[in-house]
């Protein structure tokens, strides 16, 4: 069992009307050669930094990511020009869900464990993160592209005792706003609502 | 944290069906790929490490080697237990024959299905290191208590979209491969299916203490040295060991000019003395998103049965690391390392009692 405090947030299903503005004025130009999905995830993991007000992840923190769908479009991007050619490299590249992993990497400052897991749910994503989680916390997120896309993130920070039980929370809550704190118990999830007493020193905001 | 244990193995590749016959062919030398053509003005003819089977359906084909290679594991003692399945390109060979669509879901109910398997399953991605990366999950949660017996299934089978993309990134080389060889130009890609059982209720000879992977974004398709070096270090940290401890590493080492030169740079970074090394690439190719597990899995087999890849290829002297010709007397404490797209590099730490 293990308890995060909050530290920041994306929830974007969908995304607003101008995430790619916002997405070239957080990289300060747009993003060339990546396709759909990673430009989603960019978005989201970049809005969710900000609003925890860190530019860089320290060095032990870890970021977890998954999706239902991932690359799809990408993958039947490069089967259509694999019926005649090769495909284009870029655009292979862009089939492999790894590459978001080492843009954020890049675009964070950061060097560090990273993941992606396929299909699963996100309080399974969270399990498997939490369990490997050091003192720098997590940086996990959920990004599809398909029915209008989805960009969900959160800044995990361990620690940050709550007073109670919580609540019981659907996995596809994980990323909604109105709670400060979120425990994972094997499969399940529990949130703690703002307001809850906070007793340790790294609370929420 | 409770100790885990790697408890079982299994292993398809070019080598043969089994571990038994893999072994047996490394032991006459090894067999020689077959070959893939491939569309294009850099097209053409490459070799490939097939799996010699004659299986046409991809969904048939990669069932009966799921089901064979985790049977040689013991998976039927962990069905209660955590699935993790490594691939790079998941089920992609059979959406290309029609037999399934893009849903990574869809792929790992279908191969938790083969297996009947009960217990949580996750489907790891992260290119070519993604069962060194399902190990290192699988270890949290055995070490942390959560879970007591796990089974990591890496994936690696035919279809032309991975050989195509590596081709595109002219990667591939029309010969050979050649680990940190004079002439190195390229890799050859493979086929594999190989399951690593883990329990932390069984004991075995074998330990896996830990590993590491690192992520660094300045290199999406190739290895960093620094990265390489900073991967090491890391793995012997959360192992609990030093770099003097380590008696044998399983390099990557894929013939590739540019990340074998990174990689042995970031060797000599990270040891003073870098220990006798070991490739496996020459002998069944590089098999991606397998790789990780099958390079243990045919590893810990040799050394087990006093087999050893031949080494014959001239090293390349501006390298400064050379690949053992026989197996460390007494090798206990060995890494097993993996590179991959994405800037990802991973190792993870096998002890021998």
């Amino acid at each position: 069992m293990k308890t995060f405090a909050i530290r920041g947030r994306c929830a974007a299903t969908p995304p607003p009307q101008s995430w790619r503005e916002e997405l070239a004025r957080m990289l300060g130009a747009r993003p060339r050669r990546i396709g759909t999905w990673a430009e989603l995830g960019l978005y989201g993991a970049l809005t969710c930094m900000a609003e925890a007000g860190e530019q860089a992840l320290p060095p032990d923190a870890q970021i977890w990511l998954g999706s239902e769908r991932g690359t799809y479009a990408a993958t039947a991007t490069v089967m259509a020009q694999m019926q005649d050619d090769l495909p284009m490299p870029l655009a292979f590249l862009q089939t492999q869900p790894s590459q978001l992993l080492a843009l954020l990497a890049a675009q964070l400052g950061w060097n560090g464990h990273a993941c992606f897991v396929a299909g699963t749910e996100p309080q399974a994503l969270l399990r498997l993160a939490a369990a490997q989680c050091g003192a720098g916390g997590l940086l996990l997120g959920w990004v599809d592209e398909m029915q209008g896309g989805a960009t969900n993130w959160l800044r995990l920070l361990p620690g940050g005792e709550v007073a109670g039980e919580g609540v019981a929370l659907a996995a596809d809550q994980l990323f909604a706003p109105g709670h400060t704190h979120v425990r994972i118990d094997g499969m399940s999830l529990r949130a703690f609502p703002s307001g809850a007493a906070i007793l340790g020193e790294q609370g929420a905001r | 944290m409770k100790p885990v244990h790697l408890c079982g193995s299994g292993l398809a590749c070019a080598l043969g069906l089994d571990m038994k016959l893999a072994l047996e062919t490394l032991r006459q030398g090894g067999v020689a790929p077959s070959q893939i053509t491939l569309p294009g003005m850099l097209g053409g003819s490459f070799p490939y490490r097939a799996i010699a089977d004659s299986q046409k359906d991809w969904n048939e084909r990669a069932r009966q080697l799921v089901q064979r290679v985790a049977a040689e594991a013991g998976a039927q003692q962990a069905h209660n237990g955590v699935l993790f399945i490594a691939t790079s390109s998941f089920d992609i060979g059979a959406v290309e024959q029609g037999g399934a669509q893009m849903d990574y879901r869809a792929f790992a109910d279908k191969v938790a299905t083969w297996l009947g398997w009960t217990g949580p399953v996750y489907a790891i991605s992260t290119a070519c290191t993604s069962s060194l990366n399902a190990l290192i999950a699988a270890h949290a949660l055995l070490a942390a208590g959560e879970e007591e017996e796990a089974l990591v299934l890496g994936v690696e089978l035919d279809n032309r979209m991975t050989p195509g993309g590596f081709a595109a990134l002219q990667l591939l080389t029309r010969s050979d491969s050649k680990p940190f060889g004079a002439q190195r130009d390229g890799l050859v890609l493979g086929e594999a299916v190989a399951a690593l059982r883990l329990s932390a209720r069984e004991p075995s000879p074998w330990k896996l203490l830990g590993g590491a992977n690192v992520v660094d974004g300045s290199q999406p398709t190739g290895a960093s040295v620094a990265a390489v070096a900073n991967m090491y270090r890391r793995a012997l940290a959360a192992s609990g060991l030093t770099a003097e401890q380590i008696d044998l590493i399983k390099v990557q080492a894929a013939g590739s000019p540019g990340n074998d030169a990174a990689e042995a740079q970031g060797l000599r970074d990270a040891f003073d003395t870098v220990p006798p090394l070991v490739s496996l690439k020459a002998a069944m190719g590089h098999t991606m998103g397998a790789s990780g597990a099958a390079e243990i899995a045919l590893l810990t087999a040799c050394l087990e049965h006093d087999e050893w890849p031949r080494q014959e290829r001239e090293i390349d002297a501006q390298l400064h690391v050379s690949l053992a010709a026989a197996a460390p007397e007494n090798a206990r404490r060995i890494m097993a390392t993996i590179l991959g797209f994405g800037g990802s590099h991973a190792s993870v730490v096998l002890e021998r009692a």
